[in-house]
């Protein structure tokens, strides 16, 4: 007997409505059973009470990963912009819970609403592949229209023949056994090996970075996305068999003209007079020059030397407040020595850069870098101006004398 | 359960002796109120802020009931049913709350600019968001816009409490038919109104700053003010043998949820706004904030981060807190007193630059306008059945649970 018939499972009765199958519940739970469920098409609203379940672990479980969620992201957000690179722009503090809370919110939602999923899923035991009640043709109406309740065999107080007695007291329908299945619990094969390589194939993308991390790289990286990095054009000083001569680059054409400006004087491109730098400015200086001045410098020198020139624009200011130790505080430009410079040697810091300075050479062009110049003459005059300076006929205007 | 109609109840006398108390008590608090305002020889302009805190923090109730009540006919709701007559009586009182506000107003079009500064010409001139706006803030189109605000939420609250009134009645379901038909238009109407009446009333106390989600932050406040209120009246009433057939604790847990929801909706809301204008960091749109931040005015900011959203958030996440109906009345007692440091938050720093004080005028007016708004409301509840009980889906309500 025990070898022809598999060990029996549960016994499942069987209603047809919502209320037979909760007075059903009602009394095997009164039973004293706790190894029972409640098969419906539909969620029915008391079940949980007819059944005596235990309220769900489930909040719990949310509110943990939530909260994960946002120490996680709090923490990650200071390890990256505080910590590990500190993000210096703006005057913004490296670590403002405001500027934090977005992700922070964001991550602590996605973290809970993963823990109400999965532990949704592991606490229900799902996914479930089989399951022997499957076997009962009549059991697929638990999707339709049929309201089904098991008792399992493995309770304590389960008794078959009792058992099934009480619930036959309940159910038109006859209570059926349901046994154990014939066929392998495991996965097939198939889906062993499947998962198997999914996971290995899984492992991939973080063997190469090992691989590109503890290993010396001989040829340019791998480049998915090409973008537009590598174009099919001809480099300068690259080789090109189609011209005569063997080169890419061409000269230009004998007897060209620039219709641009044409600067050649050296002393303009250079503010070098030989070995020394011009005492005056090379171009002529107008009311136009002075306003275009003052705007370039507005745009390019403020940020660090400040609208008035002492050195204390914003950037300035700000590397003072984190007391950056590799910083060199802009130059007054109305300290002596830097009043002392020829206009020649202040034309080349613009070109060229100075100590931290970076060479501006590329942003501003030979024009405006003059127009800065003098702007900046004018500038350090202002702050070292008398009385004397401003027009007699100005002078009543001040207020002084 | 059962499908049968509920007995109809209603206030009636006692209601009418609860009239009697409150409107009492809003005279005491308005003579007191008057007093100590003319007491400090400023021209009525302290009183006068205190009185708009109080004006607002009641039309607030009123305007989140009408939120709610429009809501539940829009999506046709069946839970609601038993708790909805009281929501629709708190909505429909804002005629007592427009004839209270009304002085302000009058005050304005005779010239006193005490409360609105765009109305003191010396302040416009010379400022150019100020005379940019000069077309728009103008005493009598103010004064028209107010009338066309509270025009629509006193007509939009009397036409619901009607309607629903006629439904316990009714022979057929006309009367809820024709609610659901037109809670959309309603909607758009109040979302319309209760945007720049937010605006033009709270905003332009401080009418250089501007934010477009400031509407939406006095709404959130408003709907948390009626949630906590509607907790309250219904525990009140059912203390008092009222509605013990129809409300019980599952109704308890929806309003609890709604709490719950624009609790956070509200720290959302507010704290988007404070966001953006602490990262763009623009003068013309910070000092709004300092103001709130500077001296004990901070205090009070910290108070509403933690009081009014963080402590809430987490007292109310619970199952078990929404279902104790003890900790949900404290709780919804909690968070109309937060409400209320929200509105007087909102409103007072331009009165009191050097710090949040509260006076005993404060107190009393705020006493006289709920002494004389719950008068009204007792009024309006009068010989009205309290539960909705010829509603269509009253047995649905009735038979609600939470799963």
């Amino acid at each position: 007997m025990a070898e022809s018939q598999p060990a029996l499972q549960s016994l499942v009765a069987e209603f047809d409505d919502v209320d037979s199958v909760s007075a059903a519940a009602r009394a095997v739970r009164d039973a004293g059973f706790q190894h029972f469920d409640v098969y419906s098409p539909f969620p029915i609203h008391g079940i949980e009470r007819s059944m005596g379940l235990r309220a769900t672990r489930l909040p719990w479980i949310v509110l943990g990963m939530g909260l994960t969620g946002t120490t996680l992201a709090l923490f990650f957000q200071w390890w990256a912009n505080a910590h590990d690179y500190p993000f210096k722009i703006s005057a913004k503090p490296l670590f403002g819970i405001p500027a934090n809370i977005p992700i922070t919110f964001e991550f602590t939602v996605l973290l809970a609403a993963f823990g109400a999923f999965f532990g949704m899923l592991v606490l229900n035991r799902l996914p479930e592949h089989h399951n022997e009640l499957f076997d009962n043709p009549r059991f697929r109406r638990a999707t339709d229209d049929g309201f089904f309740l098991a008792v399992e065999a493995r309770d304590a107080r389960f008794d078959t023949r009792r058992t099934r007695e009480l619930l036959q007291s309940f159910s038109k329908h006859p209570v059926v056994e349901c046994h154990a299945s014939t066929e392998s619990r495991a996965f097939p094969i198939w889906v062993r090996a499947a998962l198997a390589g999914a996971g290995a194939l899984a492992l991939l993308p973080f063997a190469g970075i090992v691989n590109a991390r503890f290993r010396d790289a001989t040829s340019p990286a791998f480049h998915l996305i090409k973008d537009m990095d590598s174009q099919p054009r001809y480099r300068a000083q690259a080789a090109n068999p189609y011209f005569a001569d063997g080169r890419a680059q061409r000269p230009d054409v004998a007897g060209a003209v620039a219709f641009d400006h044409f600067l050649t004087d050296p002393k303009t491109l250079t503010g070098r007079d030989g070995e020394n730098f011009c005492g005056t400015i090379p171009l002529p200086v107008s009311d136009q020059t002075m306003l275009r001045g003052q705007q370039r410098f507005a745009v390019y020198c403020t940020p660090c030397h400040g609208q008035a020139g002492y050195g204390d624009g914003l950037v300035a200011q700000r590397a003072a407040n984190l007391q950056e130790p590799n910083w060199v505080p802009p130059a007054s430009l109305h300290d002596p020595v830097v009043r002392a410079r020829a206009v020649g040697q202040i034309f080349d810091t613009i070109r060229n850069g100075v100590r931290t300075m970076p060479a501006y050479g590329r942003q501003i062009g030979i024009e405006d870098s003059w127009a800065i110049v003098a702007y900046v003459r004018a500038l350090q005059r202002s702050q070292n101006a008398t009385v004397e300076d401003v027009p007699p006929a100005e002078r009543a205007s001040l207020g002084t004398r | 359960m059962s499908s049968q109609r509920t007995a109809v109840e209603n206030l009636g006398a006692r209601g009418r002796s609860w009239g009697r108390i409150a409107l009492v008590l809003g005279i005491a608090g308005l003579a007191l109120g008057l007093w100590l305002g003319s007491a400090r020889g400023d021209g009525f302009r302290r009183f006068e802020h205190a009185w708009l805190v109080s004006c607002l923090f009641f039309l607030s109730l009123s305007l989140g009931a009408l939120f709610f009540v429009i809501i539940q006919h829009l999506v046709r709701a069946g839970w609601s049913v038993v708790v909805r007559r009281v929501a629709e009586i708190v909505a429909a009182n804002t005629l007592v709350t427009a004839l209270l506000f009304a002085p302000l107003v009058v005050q304005l079009l005779r010239g006193d600019s005490s409360l609105w500064p765009w109305a003191d010409a010396n302040t416009v001139h010379g400022n150019p968001l100020l005379e940019g706006k000069a077309g728009f803030l103008e005493p009598r189109f103010f004064a028209l816009r107010c009338v066309l605000y509270f025009g629509i939420w006193i007509l939009l609250g009397r036409w619901l409490l009607r309607r629903s009134t006629e439904q316990d009645t009714a022979q057929d379901a006309k009367p809820t038919l024709a609610l659901e038909r037109r809670a959309a238009p309603a909607m758009v109407a109040y979302a319309l109104s209760v945007n720049f009446g937010a605006f033009d009333i709270l905003m332009t106390l401080e009418p250089t700053w501007a934010s477009t989600i400031f509407g939406v932050c006095f709404f959130a406040g408003s709907v948390i003010g009626f949630f906590a209120l509607s907790i309250l009246l219904l525990r009140f009433l059912q203390a008092r043998g009222f509605m013990r057939a129809s409300v019980g604790v599952e109704h308890y847990h929806d309003l609890g949820k709604f709490l719950f929801a624009f609790v956070f909706f509200w720290g959302y809301v507010s704290f988007s706004q404070f966001m953006l204008i602490w990262y763009a960091d623009m003068p013309e749109e910070t000092f709004w904030f300092r103001e709130r931040f500077h001296g004990t005015w901070a205090n009070v900011s910290w108070v509403l981060l933690f009081g009014h959203f963080v402590l809430p958030f987490a007292a109310l996440l619970s199952r078990h807190t929404k279902r104790a109906l003890g900790v949900l009345a404290f709780l919804a007692v909690w968070m109309l007193c937060m409400h209320a440091v929200e509105l007087f938050w909102l409103v007072m720093p331009t009165a009191e630059k050097d710090g949040a004080l509260v006076s005993g005028m404060d107190a009393a007016c705020f006493v006289a306008v709920g002494g004389i708004w719950f008068f009204a409301l007792a009024r309006l509840a009068g010989e009205r059945s309290l539960v909705p009980v010829g509603d269509p889906r009253l047995p649905e309500s009735l038979a609600f649970e939470n799963s």
